[in-house]
């Protein structure tokens, strides 16, 4: 029951980011718990079992749907990649909302208020209308190139740190960021949506729900089955 | 007559063991490629009755039940696309050999990763092996050809947790592996809910019959002698 209350939760979290731009759906993993004996009723090898758990499995990081915007920072990575941002507290984050805006000093940041790392600057003159995102990342302004937004990857991305409002961080199970490989593009003047899918969210909620029920008369039959036991001396 | 109580208390035991394996089936009813257990029940060898006076023989009788062999059901569970490209799943006989701290273990559950070495494992990060036995790597479009991961047939699996099974490898399976997809558990929520019926009542017709050599032993002790 626990493993499916986590799963449910899983979900829901899910489900209300189900408009959130980058979003990935969280996956749970289930596994069978290690047997014990059963005791007197059952033979030296027959074991039970004890249950199932669940455990987060990463994400899911399928393409989410591309959303056309036409904001002028707005970028949407196509393929497997993150944007690479300063965090508030030194470390560097991985994302993938591209929802970007540029501060009083002309610095790109991203939704959360993280800047590009390394940091691209507008020059003085250049407002974000007049930016130019080519799909390898580089940003030119009238012409002329004023800083590339750098793509990343990591090789194992079910292990990264979830930080939170969609940004990642790295560790030693993750693999370090290196350079996105060619097939990483971005695409200005959209958004990637999340990749929740609804129905099939729903349809996970149903399972995980009978799933729970199913537990739950289990319980009840042991419970029901003590009760009996105690009926014994009347 | 005080046999009958031990063995109408044995068969109560060997219920409450086949509730214990029936939960852990339901608990289970959402793990990958898990397999349900089946119980074989059986008595206790009977031993022959004798009319201590005439030396006549009165007739076999059992001393009792209890779950004597385990065996778990390797039909396989039905298949559901999840998209994801590392997931994989055997269409047909057989497992997956991966390997971990204890050595080769075998699995149906191929909810695989990548790890940060460019490996494919599983969650707990055992390295999944190919069907020459040799540890996977992941391509760099962060991909794996179904075809690369070996299957390996089993005999007597044997559950060892974490999804995971022990068993006799008998050679390479032919059934192809399906990328994209998971083996849903195999377990039956119908069956074995009316299992988990069955066996309650079974536990409870224990119960009556315990009762009832009660009252009758309270009858021998509080009403024969009696004036």
């Amino acid at each position: 029951m626990t493993a499916q209350q986590q799963r449910m939760d899983a979900l829901s979290n899910d489900i209300a980011n189900v408009n959130t731009t980058g979003y990935k759906h969280e996956r749970t993993r289930f596994r069978d718990l290690i047997a014990s004996p059963t005791g007197l009723g059952g033979a030296e090898q027959v074991g039970a079992g004890a249950g199932a758990a669940a455990e987060s499995a990463g994400r899911g990081w399928g393409q989410g749907v591309l959303q056309t915007t036409g904001q002028p920072l707005d970028v949407a990575i196509q393929g497997d990649g993150f944007l690479q941002v300063k965090l508030a507290d030194g470390r560097t984050g991985l994302t993938r909302n591209g929802s970007l805006h540029i501060d009083a000093r002309g610095r790109v940041m991203t939704a959360e208020g993280s800047f590009l790392q390394p940091p691209v600057t507008l020059p003085e003159g250049v407002s974000a209308s007049d930016v130019q995102i080519a799909s390898d990342g580089t940003l030119a302004a009238q012409g002329r190139p004023i800083g590339r937004m750098v793509l990343v990857s990591v090789t194992s991305p079910h292990k990264l740190d979830d930080t939170g409002a969609g940004v990642y961080t790295t560790n030693a199970a993750s693999g370090a960021a290196r350079a996105a490989g060619a097939g990483t593009t971005v695409a200005q003047g959209t958004l990637e949506a999340s990749n929740v899918d609804l129905g099939d969210a729903m349809v996970e909620l149903m399972a995980a729900q009978r799933g729970f029920q199913m537990a739950s008369q289990a319980v009840r039959s042991q419970d029901e089955m003590l009760s009996i036991a105690n009926g014994i001396k009347q | 007559m005080e046999r009958g109580l031990y063995i109408a208390a044995s068969g109560m035991l060997a219920e409450q063991a086949r509730q214990d394996l029936i939960s852990h089936d339901l608990a289970n009813a959402s793990t990958p490629g898990y397999k349900a257990d089946r119980t074989i029940t059986s008595s206790f060898s009977a031993m022959l009755l004798k009319d201590a006076s005439s030396g006549q023989s009165v007739g076999a009788l059992g001393l009792g039940a209890r779950i004597e062999e385990q065996v778990t059901d390797v039909t396989p569970g039905p298949l559901r696309e999840t998209g994801e490209p590392l997931d994989f799943a055997v269409q047909g006989d057989g497992f997956f050999a991966v390997r971990g701290a204890n050595g080769v273990r075998y699995t149906r559950d191929g909810q695989f990763q990548v790890s940060a070495r460019g490996g494919l494992v599983t969650a707990s990060g055992d390295e999944v092996l190919g069907a020459g036995g040799q540890p996977i790597r992941v391509g760099p479009d962060g991909t794996v050809a179904g075809t690369e991961i070996g299957v390996t047939r089993l005999d007597a699996a044997k559950r060892a947790g974490d999804n995971l099974f022990t068993g006799t490898a008998r050679g390479a399976s032919t059934a192809p592996v399906r990328v994209g997809a998971l083996e849903s558990s195999a377990v039956d929520a119908v069956r074995t809910m009316a299992d988990m019926m069955g066996s309650l009542r079974a536990f409870e017709a224990g119960q009556r019959v315990i009762t009832t050599i009660d009252s009758t032993l309270g009858k021998a002790a509080s009403q024969v002698g009696g004036i």
